[in-house]
Parts: structure tokens; C-alpha cells; sequence
């Protein structure tokens, strides 16, 4: 049965893949081919491959938290955490070989504890607690349409909170806001990656362009309410170097807009986009890489018409 | 009044879902649509609501089309979004004339709870109430009576009745004929697409004992047909009784066929 799983893994990625097109499949294999030989330099440097080791199995851990296919894991197979753990094995085989090229024997030698840790785990810190008092006050300060940061906050709220006040408390290290601001950026960019009921989508009764303006801004209003105290701490210590957190904030202003855009460019109720997770991780390099950041805005334009196409047949009615 | 003329969906072109269908749903009634599994029941409320594009045809509400506006569409499952609580769910429909925990006193669902941890009739009741919130003038119910228990299903069969007295247009699918002969004013057997039967009131007792037999016949020919072919070891028709047993028992009179 383990065989004919993974023979359905094989077919659904290689059905993803043919979905893309030819243009998106030449595009990805560009960003990989640009990606690999950084990857593979970064590899051979001292402390530089703990820090791909950490991001890569962050990544792998946020992953494996956000799988949707649990249930059926457990209702089918008498062992799901040996299939979780074979599928993440073959995903390390990306940095097997450049460990084994430069000789970076502890990294080898922590790949199988790291995903054997991961495997075990089933929710984030806090993740339990979503009844709690606290979680319960807060939320009720998003708005009711901002249903995604509802959902998000009360998920993720103890870890969020944490990296926050962390970011507070040691704001007075030059790297340090930046990097809780790139965390606190990034996370709530998994809030979109759902497609609401259509009933809810509905229930606004706005058109298409009505209906992106009122997600865009309320999105960008809870992100700029989380990140505002973060930068102000950071000024007060580093005001020569204001620019640094203030580039950060518009550069995920235009991620997030970005990502709400793709998002209902490739809607449909109740379902978990490819377009999205796709088109999400080249805008996300495209923070990361600069260079690529062209590339972000013109799909982010492409995206805007997209996704107005889209919704209309959802909206057509709200003219 | 909405009006259906000659409407046709496919998912793809050979395969018509819905056929070249005309059918007219006066206001102040509730019309009950009834089929086997895949008869286009719920392509055809799909396509009325716009969800699924029609090849051909027109909907019109009064004469126009028609409008999402003017409808509410409660969907066969009752998907949410996750982490959110019920009483965030309800307050997306904007009705400040609907209170919400009056109408909760029939339901008694934990709105403040997060709507993972509710059962699916718990769910099923609370799409219902964000229906019923919404105040549409035509209401699209897709299997309303499923996952629900007895009590619930009295309870939204009452609203339902009375919401029919307010002169509101109500379609109901489901694939239990006695739930709609209990309810509706008038059936439509749909199947492969076109209605085959329309039946009022009064008809319903005959039409309902014509369409069991007519399923059951058909179901025991085939499976007497794969007994023959294949035949089941003692204790794998001991677990498709009653059916199966008379199939057996009718084995060779349908091998001459």
C-alpha cells in the first residue's frame, strides 16, 4: 500500500506540474537554476549551512502542520508517521548530496533526528488553546470580514505574540526588528492560502474591485497595527538606520497585497490553491531576492486583472 | 417566478449534466427536486444560483435574470472557514433586524465555540441559520435534512412552511422521496438531466410507490447479474440483505432474460 501511496504522490505532483504550463514550468526551472548554485556555495560555508539547515526544516515543519491529507494518513495506513517520515527523507535528498560534497558530517548527521522530531510533532505551541480569554479579547478587534486573521490569530497567536515580544525586548540589537518583522511578515501570508465557502465570499455583496480594496486595506491595516510598535522601538535606538525596518514594512505591504491578489486570481470555494502556493514563494523570494522584485509587480498587475476576472463570475451580481 | 428555458450544463460536451431543461417555479411554493445519485440535482441549483456555467439557456426571476441578490443558496456540505467562531460566521450577513440568539433558542448551537469542534448537523444548522439571516425572496436548499436529527428536521420543516406562507420560493433536492412528500407542493423527478415527472399533492402516495418499484426492480436485475457472474460467499450476503437475498432467490428466473 506504502508503494501505491507514493505512486499517488508521484502522479499528483507531476499533474500539479503539467497544470502550471509550459511558461510557469520554464520560470520555475529558471528561479531553481538560480537558486541551486547559491544554495550549493552556502552549503560549503561554516556557520552559513546551519542557517539553511534551520530555515529548511523551519520550512519542512511549517509544512508538515499545515498538511491537510492527516486524516486520511491515519485512517489508512496503521503507521502515518512512517510515511510522513520516508516523504521527508526524500525531500532532504535536495541537500544530501552538498552536505556529503563539502564534508559537513554534523549537519548529515542531524538530518535524521530533525525529521524524526518533526514527525512527532502535531500542533504549534498555543495552537490548543483557542478558547482562550485572551486570544478570544484580541480577536475581537479584526474585523468580521478579515475572517483569515480570525483564523490565523487564534492559531498562532502564542507564537506570534512570543516572537513579538522578543522583537520588543531586544530591539536594542540592530538585527534584531528586522528579523522578527521578516517572521511576523511572512506569517500571516499562510492565512490566505485557503479559498473561502462562496457563501462568505458572498456575503460581503460587494463587486470584484470593491471587494479586493476592502481585503487589501483591512490586511494591511492589522499588519501595520502588529509591525507599528516594532518599528517605533527600532527608531528609538537606530535612528540613523530608519530606513531599514521602513523598507522592510512597504516591501511586505506590497507582499501581502500581492498575496491577496493571487489568492482570489486563483479562488474557488473551499479549496487550497496550487496557484497560490506556487506564485506565493516566487513573491516571497522576491522579497528576499531584490532582484526579482520587478518580476513581483508585474504579476502582482496580472494578478489584479485576474483576479477581477475571477471573482466576477462569483460577483457578477454586485455591480 | 423563476423561469428555466431549454438551460443545458456539461462538464464536458458529450456529457450533459443538465439537458435542455424547462421547468417554471411559482413564489409561495416549496418545489422539491428528486433523483438518483448524478441525476444533475445539484448541478442544476449550481447553475440557477451561477455557480456552474450553462452552455445554453436562460434563468429569469420575473422576467429577468436572475440575480443573486434575490437568493440564498444553502450548499449539500456546510463548509466554514476554520478557527472562526459561529456568531463570526452569522455576523458576515449583514441583517440587523435578525437576532441572531432569539433564533439560536430553536438551534441551541454554542455560537461562541470555534465551528471545528461542532458536529456536521451542528453545522448543517448553522448554515441554515445564516440562510434564514440572510432574508432572500428565493431560497436554494441542497439536501437541508442531511446529518440533521429528528427534532431539527421538524423544527426547519416548520420554517420552512411558514416561510413558504411569506410568499418566498423555495427549491428543495434531496434523494429521500418521503422527506419531500412531507414538505413540498410539488416534485420534479429528475433524471440523466430532464425532468421525467412532475407530480403535485395528491399524486405523490402513487408516485412514490412507482418509483421504489421501479428502482428496486432495476437494482435487482443488475445485482442478480453480478451474482451470476461472480457469485458472493454465504457470509458477504448476509451484509447485503434484504436486496441481495431476494436477488438470490430470483437468480435463475433472471439468468433466462
Amino acid at each position: 500500500m506504502i508503494t501505491a501511496y507514493f505512486h499517488i504522490r508521484l502522479k499528483q505532483m507531476l499533474r500539479a506540474i503539467a497544470s502550471l504550463g509550459w511558461i510557469r514550468i520554464l520560470f520555475m526551472a529558471g528561479i531553481v537554476a538560480f537558486l541551486i548554485p547559491g544554495l550549493f556555495d552556502q552549503l560549503s560555508r561554516k556557520p552559513h549551512v546551519y542557517y539553511v539547515f534551520v530555515v529548511f526544516y523551519a520550512i519542512l515543519l511549517m509544512v508538515h502542520l499545515k498538511r491537510s491529507d492527516r486524516l486520511f494518513l491515519k485512517t489508512h495506513f496503521v503507521n502515518p508517521k512512517l510515511i510522513c517520515f520516508t516523504e521527508y527523507l526524500v525531500i532532504s535528498s535536495l541537500l544530501i548530496p552538498g552536505l556529503l560534497i563539502h564534508h559537513q558530517w554534523i549537519a548529515m548527521a542531524v538530518i535524521l533526528p530533525a525529521i524524526l522530531i518533526i514527525v512527532q510533532v502535531d500542533r504549534l505551541p498555543g495552537a490548543r488553546s483557542l478558547h482562550s480569554g485572551l486570544i478570544s479579547k484580541m480577536v475581537r478587534f479584526i474585523p468580521d470580514g478579515s475572517f483569515e486573521w480570525k483564523s490565523g490569530i487564534r492559531s498562532s497567536f502564542i507564537f506570534m505574540a512570543l516572537i513579538w515580544i522578543i522583537g520588543m525586548g531586544t530591539s536594542f540589537y540592530i538585527g534584531s526588528v528586522p528579523v522578527v518583522l521578516f517572521i511576523l511578515g511572512i506569517m500571516p501570508l499562510g492565512f490566505y492560502e485557503k479559498g473561502e465557502p462562496v457563501q462568505m465570499l458572498l456575503a460581503f455583496e460587494k463587486e470584484a474591485n470593491g471587494f479586493l480594496w476592502y481585503k487589501i486595506r483591512t490586511s494591511l491595516a492589522l499588519f501595520t497595527a502588529i509591525s507599528l510598535l516594532l518599528i517605533a522601538a527600532f527608531l528609538v535606538f537606530h535612528p540613523g538606520r530608519w530606513y531599514i525596518p521602513v523598507a522592510e514594512y512597504i516591501l511586505f505591504l506590497m507582499l501581502h497585497s500581492y498575496f491577496i491578489l493571487t489568492k482570489y486570481a486563483f479562488y474557488e470555494p473551499n479549496t487550497k490553491s496550487g496557484g497560490l502556493q506556487v506564485f506565493g514563494a516566487i513573491g516571497t523570494i522576491g522579497v528576499i531576492i531584490p532582484i526579482l522584485l520587478p518580476i513581483v509587480w508585474l504579476l502582482t498587475i496580472r494578478f489584479y486583472l485576474k483576479s477581477r476576472k475571477n471573482l466576477n463570475f462569483y460577483l457578477n451580481d454586485y455591480h | 417566478m423563476i423561469t428555466i428555458e431549454n438551460l443545458t450544463v456539461a462538464y464536458v460536451e458529450e456529457k450533459r449534466i443538465i439537458d435542455s431543461l424547462d421547468v417554471a417555479f411559482s413564489p409561495g411554493t416549496i418545489h422539491g427536486i428528486v433523483g438518483l445519485n448524478g441525476a444533475g440535482k445539484t448541478t442544476l441549483l449550481n447553475a440557477i444560483f451561477g455557480l456552474k456555467k450553462k452552455q445554453s439557456g436562460t434563468i429569469t426571476y420575473n422576467g429577468v435574470p436572475i440575480n443573486k441578490r434575490e437568493m440564498s443558496y444553502l450548499m449539500t456540505e456546510s463548509f466554514f472557514y476554520s478557527n472562526i467562531t459561529g456568531r463570526e460566521y452569522l455576523r458576515l450577513f449583514k441583517n440587523k433586524q435578525f437576532h441572531v440568539d432569539r433564533w439560536n433558542d430553536l438551534f441551541l448551537l454554542p455560537l461562541d465555540e470555534i465551528i471545528d469542534t461542532y458536529s456536521s448537523g451542528m453545522k448543517k444548522k448553522l448554515a441554515l441559520l445564516g440562510i434564514l439571516m440572510q432574508n432572500k425572496p428565493v431560497m436554494v436548499l441542497d439536501e437541508p435534512f442531511n446529518n440533521l436529527d429528528i427534532e431539527s428536521c421538524r423544527i426547519i420543516r416548520s420554517i420552512l412552511l411558514k416561510l413558504k406562507d411569506m410568499g418566498k420560493t423555495i427549491l428543495i433536492t434531496s434523494h429521500i422521496i418521503e422527506t419531500l412528500t412531507n414538505l413540498c407542493d410539488t416534485i420534479y423527478y429528475l433524471e440523466q438531466g430532464k425532468i421525467k415527472n412532475t407530480i403535485s399533492k395528491p399524486d405523490f402516495g402513487k408516485f412514490e410507490q412507482e418509483i421504489f418499484s421501479a428502482i428496486e426492480s432495476r437494482n435487482e436485475k443488475l445485482v442478480a447479474e453480478l451474482l451470476g457472474s461472480a457469485p458472493l460467499s454465504g457470509k458477504q450476503v448476509k451484509l447485503y440483505e434484504p436486496a441481495f437475498q431476494r436477488a438470490i432467490e430470483h437468480r435463475d428466473l433472471f439468468r433466462r432474460f
